[in-house]
């Protein structure tokens, strides 16, 4: 097992140099710099920060106006020598600062949005299809296939307004104020961060959970009438038991490799609710700097996400092998 | 002559019916069987007959949309002070406590498919003291030994190996084996088994069916034993039950079965079997096919595929004639018989 997580962890790192050169490549695909352009900013706007001196020496420093690979080398070698995410032209600040500020808060509504979606979807799909034709079933369909059909910010908004026309209240943010937000944190940030995060973390579960209940029933029906299933009620288990023990177990295997792919669509379909809910997450900065022509914030983020999908697959394939002998002795 | 045997189970015009949405589909309609104490009975059939359905009825283990219908399953069992009890298990809840107490216990099963009955998720010791540990105080150490002694017991080579593997790292014949280990693992008065040697090769299902014969003198077991296979009905059988489309055609001890059948459709089975003495340019299978059971035939459900069919038979359901104290059949030829037998003796 342990020499199977030392392979997985290799593997990785050809797959990262791979999705780091797509990464650089993607973003310098538009035309101009992200100097050039911050020069264009600066002639449109009155806070003239930099002089033709300090542009010079960045582009000195991140290897502007030299060829491509060059670019690249001193870009993805700042990063692993000195974790020099680069300078981010947009916010400016260190863009390894900016990720690390947002990246917490971000990781925070994701993973409670993917606790939120496990822990409503697994009973409710287990439920449709042990009931399955009851009425309970058909109301969890009915739901299900709203919360389907309904894209993640259409439902932000709706919520934005029930709040403020029923509620008096605004379901933005995740912090009461900004100064909240800015203090650093203590009991009562955190108390008042959980105040908020769960609306957003309902809406941008609400898709994930209809999709996953959707698996789990199917999943679940396909197990009921197993041959096990009738030779271990033939055995004298109760229902319960036999349920759990069996066909749930069996079930969860789908339920468990999709759990790699949950986490990217989160981090994706958080990025429009972020903006739509003013959250205080990745989503909207990445989507400036990437509009700003900001290689190295962009770059930098999408980096970070991208890591962090590897990892989640190889949690979801350990997961998965110490779940299911079959493919612990698989090869 | 020989004592009667004690009957274990008596099962009293048991009607097991689907619910399906395009009908009703009548799997077990009606039948009659008493399962004697100790022996071996073997219940016959094609595909389809209603065989499978009717033995899971003994542990109330139908699934839906299968529903028994009416009928009585009346099972002598000991209660604790070691005095005979009858319990209708066809009246029992199928989730309740009294039927769970029984299943595994008192009635084990083994099924058809030896490779999807055990679970892949879980070692073989694992499934077995499952059982143990539901129906008896051992702990789970004792449970672990005696699932070693069962495998032992079943001619598994390095039990104590075996105990801990997977079930899908051990060929067909051996979790046959496991299954047949874990069914014996309480002790049961009783076993069900659902054509067992099916899915094995012939040198495996010849060994397999020794083992049953070998454990069932040694744990004085009753036997119910499912099967199409005519050959091993002639190798364990005490008694047999032909059933046909839901109906039982025909019941007697094998020798009779073998011998003397009565029923056509029983005589038309054994010609149906292969035999290597007997030089013959081909085989002799029943003709035609079982029929669709939403369309099933009126009267005698077997007449369009008889060859003895009469005109009546189209619509005269025969009723159950008791040719003598140990030989039943359902079929018009032999009502007359009898009929006439009676009018002779009035006379």
């Amino acid at each position: 097992m342990l020499k199977y997580i030392l392979q997985r962890l290799l593997y990785m790192i050809p797959v990262m140099f791979v999705i780091s050169i797509l990464i650089f490549v993607t973003i310098q695909l538009p035309p101009g710099d992200p100097i050039s352009k911050m020069m264009e900013n600066q002639r449109t706007q009155i806070n003239v920060q930099f002089s033709e001196q300090d542009l010079e020496m960045m582009r000195a420093r991140y290897g502007y106006g030299g060829p491509l690979h060059e670019q690249y080398i001193k870009w993805i070698g700042n990063i692993l020598l000195h974790g020099d995410f680069g300078y981010s032209f947009y916010k400016r600040e260190a863009a390894g600062k900016v990720i690390a500020d947002l990246m917490p808060l971000t990781l925070v509504v994701s993973i409670g949005s993917f606790i939120f979606t496990w822990v409503v979807a697994l009973p409710i799909g287990v439920l449709s299809a042990v009931r399955q034709y009851s009425i309970a079933d058909h109301i969890f369909t009915f739901i299900g296939f709203i919360g389907l059909a309904i894209p993640n910010f259409l439902l932000a908004l709706i919520l934005l307004v029930l709040g403020l026309t029923m509620f008096q209240t605004s379901f933005t943010g995740l912090f009461s104020s900004g100064e909240i937000q800015q203090a650093p944190w203590s009991l009562a940030k955190v108390g008042d961060l959980l105040k908020h995060i769960w609306i957003p973390m309902i809406v941008i579960g609400m898709g994930g959970t209809a999709g996953l209940i959707r698996i789990m029933r199917a999943n679940l029906l396909d197990e009921l009438h197993k041959p096990y299933v009738e030779a271990a009620r033939a055995r004298g288990l109760s229902e319960l038991r036999l349920l759990i023990k069996y066909p749930i177990r069996h079930a969860m295997n789908p339920f468990v490799s999709g759990f790699a792919y949950l986490l990217p669509s989160l981090v994706a379909g958080e990025a429009i609710v972020a903006i739509v809910m003013n959250l205080p997450t990745e989503g909207p900065v990445l989507l400036n700097a990437l509009l700003n022509l900001d290689v190295f914030l962009g770059g930098g983020f999408l980096l970070i996400l991208s890591l962090l999908t590897l990892v989640s697959t190889l949690l979801s394939d350990i997961l998965l092998a110490w779940l299911d002998p079959r493919i612990r002795y698989g090869s | 002559m020989e004592k009667m045997s004690e009957t274990l189970v008596e099962v009293k015009d048991l009607k097991i019916h689907f619910f399906t949405d395009e009908g009703v589909v009548r799997a077990v309609d009606g039948i009659d069987l008493d399962v004697k104490r100790g022996k071996t009975l073997a219940l016959v059939g094609e595909s389809g007959c209603g065989k499978s359905v009717a033995c899971r009825s003994f542990l109330q283990i139908v699934h839906s949309p299968g529903r028994i219908v009416s009928g009585e399953i009346l099972y002598t069992r000991k209660n604790e002070n070691g005095q005979g009890e009858v319990v209708d298990i066809a009246r029992l809840n199928p989730h309740g406590r009294r039927i769970r107490s029984i299943r595994g216990k008192e009635i084990a099963m083994i099924f058809q498919e030896p490779m999807t009955s055990l679970s892949p998720m879980y070692t073989v010791g694992n499934q077995i003291t499952e059982t143990i540990r539901l129906h008896t105080e051992a702990t789970k150490q004792e449970a672990w030994q005696m699932a070693i002694d069962l495998l032992d017991k079943v001619d598994i080579p390095k039990p104590d190996r075996l105990v801990e593997e997977y079930p899908f790292r051990l060929s067909g014949g051996m979790r046959q084996r496991a299954m047949i280990a874990m069914a014996l693992s309480c002790n049961p008065t009783m076993l069900i088994a659902d054509e067992p040697t099916t899915a094995l090769d012939v040198t495996t299902q010849a060994n397999i069916l020794d083992l049953m014969l070998d454990l069932q003198q040694q744990y004085h077991m009753t036997l119910l034993f499912i099967t199409h296979d005519l050959g091993v009905v002639a190798e364990i059988a005490d008694e047999v039950a032909v059933m046909y489309l839901g109906k039982i055609v025909e019941k007697s001890d094998v020798n009779t079965i073998f011998n003397e059948p009565k029923h056509p459709y029983t005589q038309a089975l054994l010609r149906s079997i292969p035999k290597i003495a007997v030089t013959r340019e081909e085989l002799d299978p029943i003709k035609g096919m079982v029929p669709n059971p939403y369309r099933r035939p009126g009267g005698c459900p077997f007449h369009p595929r008889c060859a003895k069919a009469m005109a009546e038979c189209r619509t005269v359901v025969p009723a159950v004639t008791q040719l003598n104290d140990n030989h039943t059949v359902q079929c018009l030829l032999y009502e007359d018989l009898v009929g006439e037998k009676a009018m002779e003796q009035a006379k």
